[in-house]
């Protein structure tokens, strides 16, 4: 067992390696950030200045190694725009797109399993019918428009949400969370709906796969003929057994969410990561990019190896070996 | 056991929920663009420079709504002779920190500009050769050549505490901003908003608003929705599109004001190109019909230039003007400029910086086709497209300026002097147009110390510019500003776009 989860851990270290070097490449090739850092109207010779003074007329593999020397000191640079340390301006954002990510993700676990549910004991009902329908709607319709349709609808129409921020937020520790306010609630609601959307689709349509071939087994019809309710034998015995593969989908989506909130975070003006990304991208603040990128592939490859791990734990057979 | 945690946490959340509630802000300000950093010096874009405004002051303002050059910092100023400057300092002054104002900040914040570490404000402070304080409120500027436009820019300059600045680290400087300004900083939680505090010891007195919130929204359509929904007060940058929509609500005051910048057609005459022969300049400039420009894709909102420098610019020339609408004209130049067949021509230009930049640009490929030019569309985001004109790759672009020290002088040796990166010159004629009349012109009229005689003379380049066609001036952009009804807010903006909050009553 201690060898697998070693081996696993040193294959996670050998990706972010490469995805470091990948990113780091990548972004000298796009754009050079001394026209940025000098400001536009800066001479040729202040261009010079500014160059050797971040060190950038130094050769590629240089710059590299110094780079990697300082993450492993866990020192990612400075913003190239407002010259703030790049991962406490992420760590920053944390908070914001962790909440929002597990809201939603709470949204849609709860509603897609519990629809689910529904659409497969009752699957020829109205109310099923609907609920599938609209899930094809959840998995066609992109984000940003399920979001603006949110926004217009509850903020411009009928005004009860707001339709951007975070409200008021309490600062615990370093943790700043709008979790505590009725304020905060009301503003992380349509943003963790429109996030939930795709998720909330796939989960009621997963379920009910899992439910619909579960019914029919024969341990099912044994229960049933015992005389057991039929809540009990659906909740009991039957959801029991779907939620394995319900539980796997959803803990690996909710990495996706906490990275890739993007879209929903710049359409809520929701203070993320994701909205720090994308204007990061805007401005070429390399610095920025590659260490958020670099952590979200932490995020992810940590997610992915406590699932491994965990498989390997429940299920003996899966070692892997 | 976990139910019991459950309640606890429900406990927890229901007794936590009243004493969070902050106290809300008396005026809340969406705008466009957010600040980039708290440091006044590190960046030189109006968005920035218009937060910074609220919390340090320069050693001079400029005063709403037509930009006049008004004392702040100092009390008065004054051109000794080419390349000297002298400023008189207020007294009794203080910082928002209570240590004093006086010319050793000044002194020690141009010193710092200098450097690239702190500060991309470098040309106009790499222009100063020494500072001198002779006492505590007197600061004397020896530039190194004549800059007839210091005093100009002095608005933009903002003045830090010497002793507070060398003591901080750069993540706190740069965060949080301690100035003279009529606002004293409260908290900067990115992405969201900056809450600041009326400075009660304000020499000007304290302003009306006493809690103001300033929330940047980058996405227009949420901007809309912020407005539309009541939850913000002032609100910049309204997208043209919806100016009708917004018009209807009756809710919402709409403010349209000249902005200062000018949207132009950059142009080369670079040897071995059509564009050498000024008859080819000509017929481009007569087959744009900026008219329908401003009237289909601005929407009415926007003015016809006739020239690049705005009305209060040292040097606009009222009776200067365009070159008018006349395809015919201009295919008759083209025959005569030896292209009866025309020839290929690529527009480049952001999609992404001025109001439908894009669609002006698609706009002019379709004015220049009908000439009988072949027409290549090259518009891509600016970040790509701002490095390409520093590298010189386009002929033809779209471009817009406005000149932040309202001095014609220096927005010429930007955009008109031939490229010359060791003397600073022609840093952004990214198409490398070059008149070598023109280039003497602009050296000459940067020693001349009369203000009239000075003012005749950027005239002078500013019309020759236009005859020569060096660039089409197409339209001034206006700006947008909406603001709730029924609240007795009295807001006037700023042809410069900044939010100066202590001028809002």
């Amino acid at each position: 067992m201690a060898t697998y989860i070693i081996r696993r851990l040193l294959q996670g270290i050998i990706v972010l390696l490469a995805v470091s070097t990948v990113c780091f490449v990548m972004f000298r090739y796009t754009g050079d950030p001394v026209l940025m850092l000098a400001g536009k109207y800066a001479t040729q010779e202040e261009r010079e200045h500014v160059r050797h003074v971040y060190g950038l007329d130094r050769p590629v593999h240089e710059q590299y190694i110094s780079f990697l020397g300082g993450v492993l000191q866990g020192d990612f640079g400075k913003s190239y725009v407002s010259q703030i340390d790049a991962l406490d301006m992420i760590l920053e954002r944390f908070p914001a797109t962790f909440e929002l990510a597990s809201t939603a993700i709470m949204i849609s676990f709860i509603f897609g399993v519990g629809l689910g549910v529904v659409v497969s004991v009752w699957p020829s009902g109205w109310l099923s019918r609907t609920i599938m329908a609209g899930s094809l709607f959840g998995i066609s319709i992109p984000t940003f428009l399920i979001g603006i349709l949110l926004v217009m609808f509850f903020s411009v129409y009928i005004e009860i949400f707001p339709s951007f921020g975070r409200g008021d937020t309490v600062q615990i520790g370093f943790w700043r969370t709008g979790l505590l306010t009725a304020s905060g609630w009301q503003h992380i609601l349509l943003p963790a709906l429109t996030l939930s959307g795709y998720q909330l689709a796939v989960l009621i349509r997963l379920t009910r796969a899992g439910m619909r071939e579960t019914l029919s087994e024969e341990y099912i019809k044994t229960a049933k003929a015992k005389g057991l309710s039929p809540a009990k034998v659906v909740l009991k015995h039957a959801l029991r057994n779907v939620m394995i593969p319900v539980v796997t989908i959803t803990g690996l989506s909710f990495g996706e969410l906490i990275a890739f909130s993007i879209v929903t975070e710049t359409i809520f003006q929701w203070p993320g990561m994701g909205n720090l990304l994308l204007t990061s991208i805007f401005e070429t603040d390399q610095p920025i990019i590659v260490t958020y990128i670099m952590l979200a592939a932490c995020i992810i490859l940590t997610i992915n190896i406590l699932v491994d791990v965990l498989y390997a734990f429940l299920n003996p057979r899966i070692r892997y070996d | 056991m976990k139910r019991l945690a459950l309640k606890g946490l429900l406990l927890f959340t229901i007794t936590a929920l009243p004493t969070s509630a902050l106290a809300a802000a008396d005026l809340v300000i969406a705008t466009d663009a957010p600040p980039k950093s708290m440091n006044p010096h590190a960046y030189s874009s109006d968005a920035n420079l218009s937060y910074m405004s609220n919390f340090f002051d320069g050693l001079l303002q400029r005063k709403s709504p037509d930009g006049k050059l008004a004392p702040a910092l100092a009390t008065g100023w004054e051109r000794v002779d080419g390349v000297t400057w002298k400023f008189t300092l207020r007294e009794g002054v203080k910082f928002h920190n209570g240590n004093a104002f006086d010319s050793a900040d000044v002194k020690f914040t141009f010193t710092r500009m200098k450097d690239p570490k702190f500060s991309k404000l470098l040309n106009i402070a790499n222009s100063i050769e020494a500072i001198e304080t002779p006492d505590a409120y007197t600061v004397i500027f020896k530039t190194k050549k004549p800059v007839p436009w210091f005093a100009n820019t002095m608005h933009q300059n903002f003045i830090v505490d010497k002793e507070s600045s060398e003591n901080r680290d750069s993540g706190d400087y740069n965060t949080r901003p301690i100035g003279t300004g009529a606002y004293t900083f409260v908290e900067w939680v990115k992405g969201s908003y900056i809450r600041m505090q009326a400075n009660p010891d304000y020499w000007e007195g304290e302003p009306k608003y006493k809690t103001v919130d300033i929330r940047p929204i980058t996405e227009e359509s949420t901007r809309f929705a912020a407005l539309a929904g009541k939850q913000v007060d002032i609100v910049n940058g309204v997208p043209v599109t919806l100016y009708d929509k917004i018009q209807n609500m009756p809710h919402i005051e709409l403010i349209s004001q000249a902005a200062r910048r000018a949207i132009y057609m950059d142009i080369t005459n670079k040897p071995g190109t059509p564009f050498e022969d000024i008859r080819v300049r000509q017929a481009i400039a007569h087959a744009i019909n900026e008219e329908q420009i401003i009237e289909k894709v601005m929407r009415g909102q926007a003015t016809l230039a006739h020239q690049v420098p705005d009305v209060p610019t040292i040097g606009y020339d009222e009776t200067l003007k365009r070159l008018d609408y006349n395809p015919e004209k201009a295919k008759q130049l083209l025959k005569d400029a030896g292209y009866p067949d025309g020839f290929e021509i690529t527009i480049a230009g952001p999609n992404d910086r001025y109001i439908n930049d894009e669609k002006i640009c698609e706009a002019v490929a379709k004015y220049l086709a009908k000439i009988g030019l072949k027409v290549n569309l090259d518009v891509k985001p600016k970040s790509i497209f701002f490095d390409e004109i520093s590298e010189f790759k386009h002929h033809f672009y779209l471009i817009g300026w406005f000149d932040g020290s309202f001095d014609f002088g220096r927005s010429a040796e930007k955009l008109l002097h031939t490229p010359d990166p060791d003397k600073g010159m022609g840093v952004y004629n990214g198409t490398y147009y070059s008149n070598s009349d023109i280039d003497n012109m602009i050296i000459e009229s940067s020693s001349i110390i009369d203000f009239k005689e000075r003012e005749e003379a950027l005239q002078t380049v500013n019309r020759k510019s236009v005859e020569d066609v060096a660039w089409i001036p197409l339209h001034y952009q206006q700006d947008i500003f909406a603001v709730i009804k029924g609240k007795g807010i009295k807001f006037t903006p700023r042809s410069d776009r900044w939010i100066v909050v202590k001028e809002i009553m």
